[in-house]
């Protein structure tokens, strides 16, 4: 029959979506209670559940590339109404986590940020690097008098750093991951009937990410959800904190390089007291994430593994080394606020430079697969 | 035996309010001097009263209007010497009718009529039945209990006779005992936590079967004829494969349109000595008391080709096409070396690792097909839930050999592990190497490297998939070893095997669910796979079963008391030979085989072999037969003791109902306040099968406006504890109906109804139809004749 699918199941890849918290996935019998319960599931061809049996054939092709195992957004719904105990949510995220790595490039990179034995590593490369540069420049000591940090780690020296990491480094190595990402979905949606529009016009893609971000600042999906409301308030204080940050970080951009006035500002300045508050959610943001993970007994937010916990103390970390930077220059403790900056930097170098790698990379593969869905005609725009 | 009748008539339960007690107590004819109310019969001082009269006034029929028999029989017990009969007035009567007019004083007049009617027709069935006195068969019973089989249900069958402190005697026919189970690689869980494969425990079995000084254990020898009763039977034994004078003759097959009944087989030798008489006796014959069949299966087979009809070759007419059997081509079985079923697999699996049979390299990919396919959701024939099971198992082998990327693939319509096999489906599941999935498998065929490709359509992935694997395993099924052979080979009137056999596709159960274990012949008790594809575990569950029952059937037969479904009845069929017109209409239409006959046709009883269901007597023309506490003159007297009002708005019906369902469930309507017409007189009976023509007729003739039979249900799920009672029922009903018309009377005066006991509820709307029929008909003609 000409029709039909070889299939190939890669017992390798069922037991990695294990390993990366899907350990579950075996257990599902296909009842498709989960495909019933999702509040966010389309009707026609709804996920998880056909999901669930690629995953328990080891069916990689019918996984990674899939645009509906980024239109998940881990209610579990499912998995709390899953008779079996399988987890669909979970198991959705462990696939992602491994698209990511799948994605990845260069590929040993998307190895190693996902493995628990490498975090010492990932650490010690802006260490090494930040002392380096710090130590060819004269710098490798604590200053005197009023607090600066600029006298320490001087802001040219940064920018030497963080520019060509935001503005080189992301975008062509995430863009390599992107691009092949984007080709995989448009051509899976095609040939499993998803997508009721076949081609692939740009223009008519930027409309549809237009169409997307409300909905994404919105949280208008996670809304939806009804077993792990507590995610939806942590969510969105994450994501908007980090959207005011964004906007300070260019600000004090602009203003130091064109307008020419050089930080710290008055705790007084609007641009100072967005930054604040900006920190003060992201850390509410991120306690709340850890709570909510932590007091779960059922299925609601899901176990995590060691690729979800990373980014939640990476983020916790930034927030904290931030805020204690701040209070420790203010207190006039140079001992401490020094040393603290410097942690700062080798974290915000972390978030950045690994992106690509770590499970903040849903921020543009979840972004760009619900755009697809609303390119394709799978979902309507809001 | 001179009748002395004490008439009970209690007031309770409401019956002295719906009644007029006074009136009816003096419907009691004179002659009967001991007559009473009371205003609870079944309170203690009622009792004490009535075993009073017993001891003082020499009372020997007790007949209590109260409430129905089936309850409180306990309490009305007086001892086997005592006959005591029930009128259902409250139940019957007040429970399940309701007045006219309910706020009238007096009692309504058609209830009271009821009550009366009732009452006459216990006095009337009382002055006609007689203790009870056992059976005792001439010659001694022996209770050792024979155990055909020594697989693994045998051998726990004699096992468990054993622990009960009876002798066993296990025959096998092969070699070494142990069956199938001895050829196991592994066996799928039984005990906590029901996850992993376990050692096969057969071997154990053996040990202790051997061991064990009850147990006695016979090989390479069979089975060539079983002569006798429970209690009784003389077993003739073969070494295997060879033949003995003692082989049951053939049957005689019956022929179609010959005029005479067949001829047992050998009825013509003239010694009754000669062997191919079936009612030879062999000298060297061993007497047991009970046999216990536990001969298994075999493995299903192919079946093979049939011829094709040529190119332009029309059927013949009138010809039915035969019901298409189902293809096997598109699986590859017997053509394909790598295809193989799961007894095969099995097999090999227990030698040692699994490899394609083609060029004996490791098989690394197997796919397990539990269904043939092809548009059909059916398994394969005599499959049943242990192939799923088995699957899961055997996909567990290939994991074990084929290293740790080895993948087997489960492809089904059902998958089917009940009870804590689902824990074992589970732990199967959780293996990353064991891909299941509903499918229907449309091909298998060669990959030209030495693989396979199997198609599927139709599956869980949602499209049609193709998947390329070693060897192809098919979830063969286990066909009984009755089905094509009558295994047994009774010395009986009705043949060497079971009947009806073609109800069950082969296996020999009478009713799967009400009787597991029972057969048609009573004393011989199937246990395993020959009722059932099963487990190890679920043969070891069925030989325990089946040994009670063998035990059971012994000391029934040791007491002369039937075993089942009426255990405990000491009434037998007395046969009053004198007026026997050797019709064989007894011997034939017995459900257990209980009759044979000799040269002439004059049935040969053999009351160990009666379940007292009466069918003989219903069957009887001449009426000979009959049960001392139940007889044709016990129920028409009841028949003509009812009182035929000349009235046309007064009708009469009889009812005669089954008493294992219909009658009980009359009880539930009247339990339920549920409510009939009052002009009906129910008379229970034992079975449908024991209805006799005579007391329609007697009905009839007495100017009663309609019959109408209610039995349980017949036909492929019948539900008769007696198998053909009520089946017999409707073929003589259509008989009747010839009669009626012969006598001018509508075929419609006589019905019969199909119930189960949980359809009481049907009841009321069943009657109230029927005595709509009878207005529509009128009054019998012969009412005040």
């Amino acid at each position: 029959m000409a029709n039909s699918y070889w299939v190939e199941p890669d017992v390798r890849f069922v037991k990695q979506l294990k390993r990366l918290g899907g350990d579950t996935l075996k257990k599902c019998y296909q009842c498709a209670t989960c495909s019933v319960v999702c509040p966010i599931s389309p009707e026609e061809r709804p996920f998880p559940r056909k999901e669930m049996i690629a995953a328990q054939w080891g069916l990689k092709d019918k996984l990674v590339g899939n645009m509906d195992v980024w239109l998940c957004h881990q209610c579990n719904d499912c998995s709390t109404y899953c008779p079996r105990g399988a987890r669909p949510g979970d198991v959705l995220n462990a696939v992602r986590a491994y698209s990511i790595q799948e994605y990845a490039w260069p590929k040993w990179l998307g190895k190693i940020v996902p493995d628990g034995r490498f975090w010492w590593l990932l650490l010690a490369i802006p260490v090494a690097i930040f002392l380096f540069l710090l130590g060819v420049t004269g710098h490798l000591h604590i200053p005197e008098g009023e607090i600066e940090f600029a006298k320490f780690f001087p802001t040219l020296l940064v920018d030497i750093i963080f520019v060509p990491l935001a503005t080189f480094w992301i975008p062509v190595v995430f863009g390599i991951g992107i691009y092949r990402f984007m080709s995989d979905i448009h051509k899976n949606a095609v040939a499993e009937g998803k997508a009721k529009r076949k081609d692939l016009n740009i223009p008519d893609f930027l409309k549809s990410i237009a169409c997307t971000i409300p909905t994404i600042l919105s949280h208008s999906k996670f809304s939806q959800c009804t077993e792990n409301k507590g995610r939806y308030l942590a969510h969105i204080l994450v994501l908007f904190s980090f959207v005011g940050l964004f906007v300070v970080t260019n600000i004090f951009f602009v203003a130091l390089y064109i307008l020419q006035i050089p930080g710290p500002y008055a705790q007084a300045n609007p641009v100072k007291i967005l930054a604040n508050i900006s920190a003060i959610a992201l850390l509410v943001g991120v306690i709340l994430m850890i709570s909510n993970r932590l007091k779960d007994t059922g299925a609601n937010v899901g176990k995590g593994s060691y690729f979800d916990w990373s980014l939640i103390i990476l983020v916790l970390g930034l927030v904290v080394t931030g805020g204690l930077s701040q209070l420790t220059r203010l207190a006039h403790l140079p001992s401490i606020a020094y040393p603290m900056y410097f942690a700062h930097l080798v974290l915000v170098f972390c978030l950045f430079a690994y992106l690509p790698f770590s499970k903040l990379a849903h921020l543009v593969y979840r972004t760009l697969a619900m755009a697809y869905s609303r390119y394709s005609e799978r979902e309507p725009c809001d | 035996m001179e009748k002395k009748l004490g008439v009970y008539i209690c007031k309770g339960c409401g019956l002295g309010e719906a009644l007029d007690i006074e009136k009816l107590e003096k419907k009691v004819p004179p002659k009967i001097k001991i007559r009473k109310t009371h205003p609870i019969v079944c309170s203690p001082e009622g009792v004490e009263l009535i075993k009073q009269d017993i001891a003082e006034e020499g009372v020997n029929t007790v007949v209590i209007a109260a409430c129905s028999r089936r309850v409180l029989y306990d309490v009305f017990d007086f001892g086997p010497a005592i006959v005591v009969e029930r009128v259902n007035l409250r139940e019957g009567v007040i429970w399940s009718h309701k007045p006219q007019d309910p706020d009238a004083e007096e009692p309504d007049e058609f209830i009271q009529e009821m009550a009366e009617d009732y009452l006459r027709m216990g006095l009337a069935e009382g002055e006609r039945i007689l203790p009870a006195e056992p059976y005792q068969p001439e010659e001694p019973i022996d209770k050792r209990i024979m155990v055909l089989g020594g697989g693994v249900t045998g051998l726990s069958a004699a096992l468990e006779v054993a622990k009960a402190g009876y002798d066993a005697t296990v025959i096998e026919k092969q070699a070494q005992v142990g069956g199938f189970a001895a050829k196991m690689r592994k066996q799928t869980p039984w005990a906590y936590p029901y996850e992993d494969l376990q050692e096969p425990v057969i071997e154990q079995i053996i040990k202790e079967a051997q061991a064990h000084p009850k147990v006695e254990i016979r090989t390479g020898i069979e089975v060539a004829r079983i002569a006798g009763a429970p209690g009784l039977f003389d077993m003739t034994f073969k070494p295997t494969g060879t033949k003995s004078a003692w082989d049951i003759p053939e049957p005689v097959e019956e022929v179609e349109g010959a005029e005479a009944p067949p001829q047992p087989p050998g009825a013509d030798k003239a010694t009754p000595e000669d062997p191919a008489n079936i009612l030879a006796k062999d000298p060297e014959a061993e007497r047991f008391g009970a046999i216990i069949l536990a001969t298994g299966w075999k493995p299903w087979e192919l079946p093979k080709e049939t011829e094709a009809p040529k190119e332009g070759e029309e059927p013949k007419e009138g010809e039915e096409p035969e019901a298409k059997e189902p293809s096997y081509d598109h699986l590859g079985l017997g053509k394909l070396a790598n295809v193989v079923t799961n007894v095969a697999l099995e097999e090999m699996a227990a030698q040692g690792k699994i490899l394609r049979p083609s060029d004996g390299k490791p098989a690394t990919s197997v796919a397990f097909v539990q269904c043939p396919g092809q548009g059909s959701d059916e398994d394969f024939p005599y499959a049943a839930a242990i192939t799923s099971t088995v699957a899961l198992k055997q996909a567990k082998y290939v994991r074990d050999d084929g290293g740790p990327d080895a993948r087997a693939y489960i492809f089904y319509q059902h998958m089917r592990t009940l009870g804590q096999n689902e824990y074992f489906y589970k732990s199967a599941q959780q293996d990353e190497g064991i891909f299941l999935t509903k499918g229907d498998v449309v091909s298998v065929s060669e990959n030209g490297d030495g693989t396979l490709v199997l198609e599927a359509n139709d599956t869980l992935l949602g499209e049609n998939i193709k998947v390329s694997v070693d060897m192809v395993v098919l979830g063969t099924g286990m066909v009984p070893t009755t089905k094509d052979d009558p295994v047994l080979n009774l010395a009986y009137r009705q043949g060497p095997g079971f009947l009806d056999l073609d109800l069950f596709d082969g296996y020999p159960d009478s009713n799967f669910i009400c009787f597991p274990y029972e057969t048609r012949r009573t004393g011989i008790y199937v246990a395993g796979c020959v009722r059932r594809a099963m487990s190890i575990q679920e043969c070891r569950e069925d030989a325990a079963g089946t040994a009670l029952k063998a035990i059971q059937c012994i000391e029934s037969a040791n007491r002369g008391v039937s075993v089942h479904p009426r255990s405990g009845d000491m009434t037998f069929p007395d046969f009053f030979f004198q007026r026997c017109t050797q019709c064989k209409r007894c011997t034939e239409e017995c459900p257990f085989g209980a009759l044979d006959d000799d040269e002439k046709g004059t049935p040969l009883p053999n009351p160990t072999r009666c379940r007292r269901c009466g069918t003989c007597m219903g069957a009887c023309p001449e009426r000979i037969v009959n049960f001392a506490d139940y007889s044709i003159d016990s129920i028409g007297s009841m028949v003509k003791a009812m009182d035929v009002p000349e009235e046309e708005e007064k009708p009469r019906v009889l009812i005669l109902a089954c008493e294992n369902d219909a009658y009980p469930a009359l009880d539930l309507v009247g339990l339920h306040r549920l409510s009939y017409s009052p002009f009906v007189r129910i008379i229970p009976v034992r079975c449908l099968g024991s209805m006799n023509v005579v007391w329609i007729k007697d009905a009839l003739s007495k100017g009663i406006d309609g019959i109408l039979m209610i039995g349980c249900k017949f036909g492929d799920d019948y539900q008769c504890h007696f198998i053909k009672g009520s089946e017999l029922a409707s073929i003589r009903m259509d008989k009747i109906g010839e009669a009626l018309l012969s006598l001018a009377l509508e075929k419609e005066r006589v019905q019969q109804v199909e119930i189960a006991i949980d359809e009481y509820d049907k009841l009321p709307g069943i009657i109230k139809e029927f005595m709509d029929t009878i207005e529509e008909v009128g009054p019998n003609p012969f009412k005040g004749f």
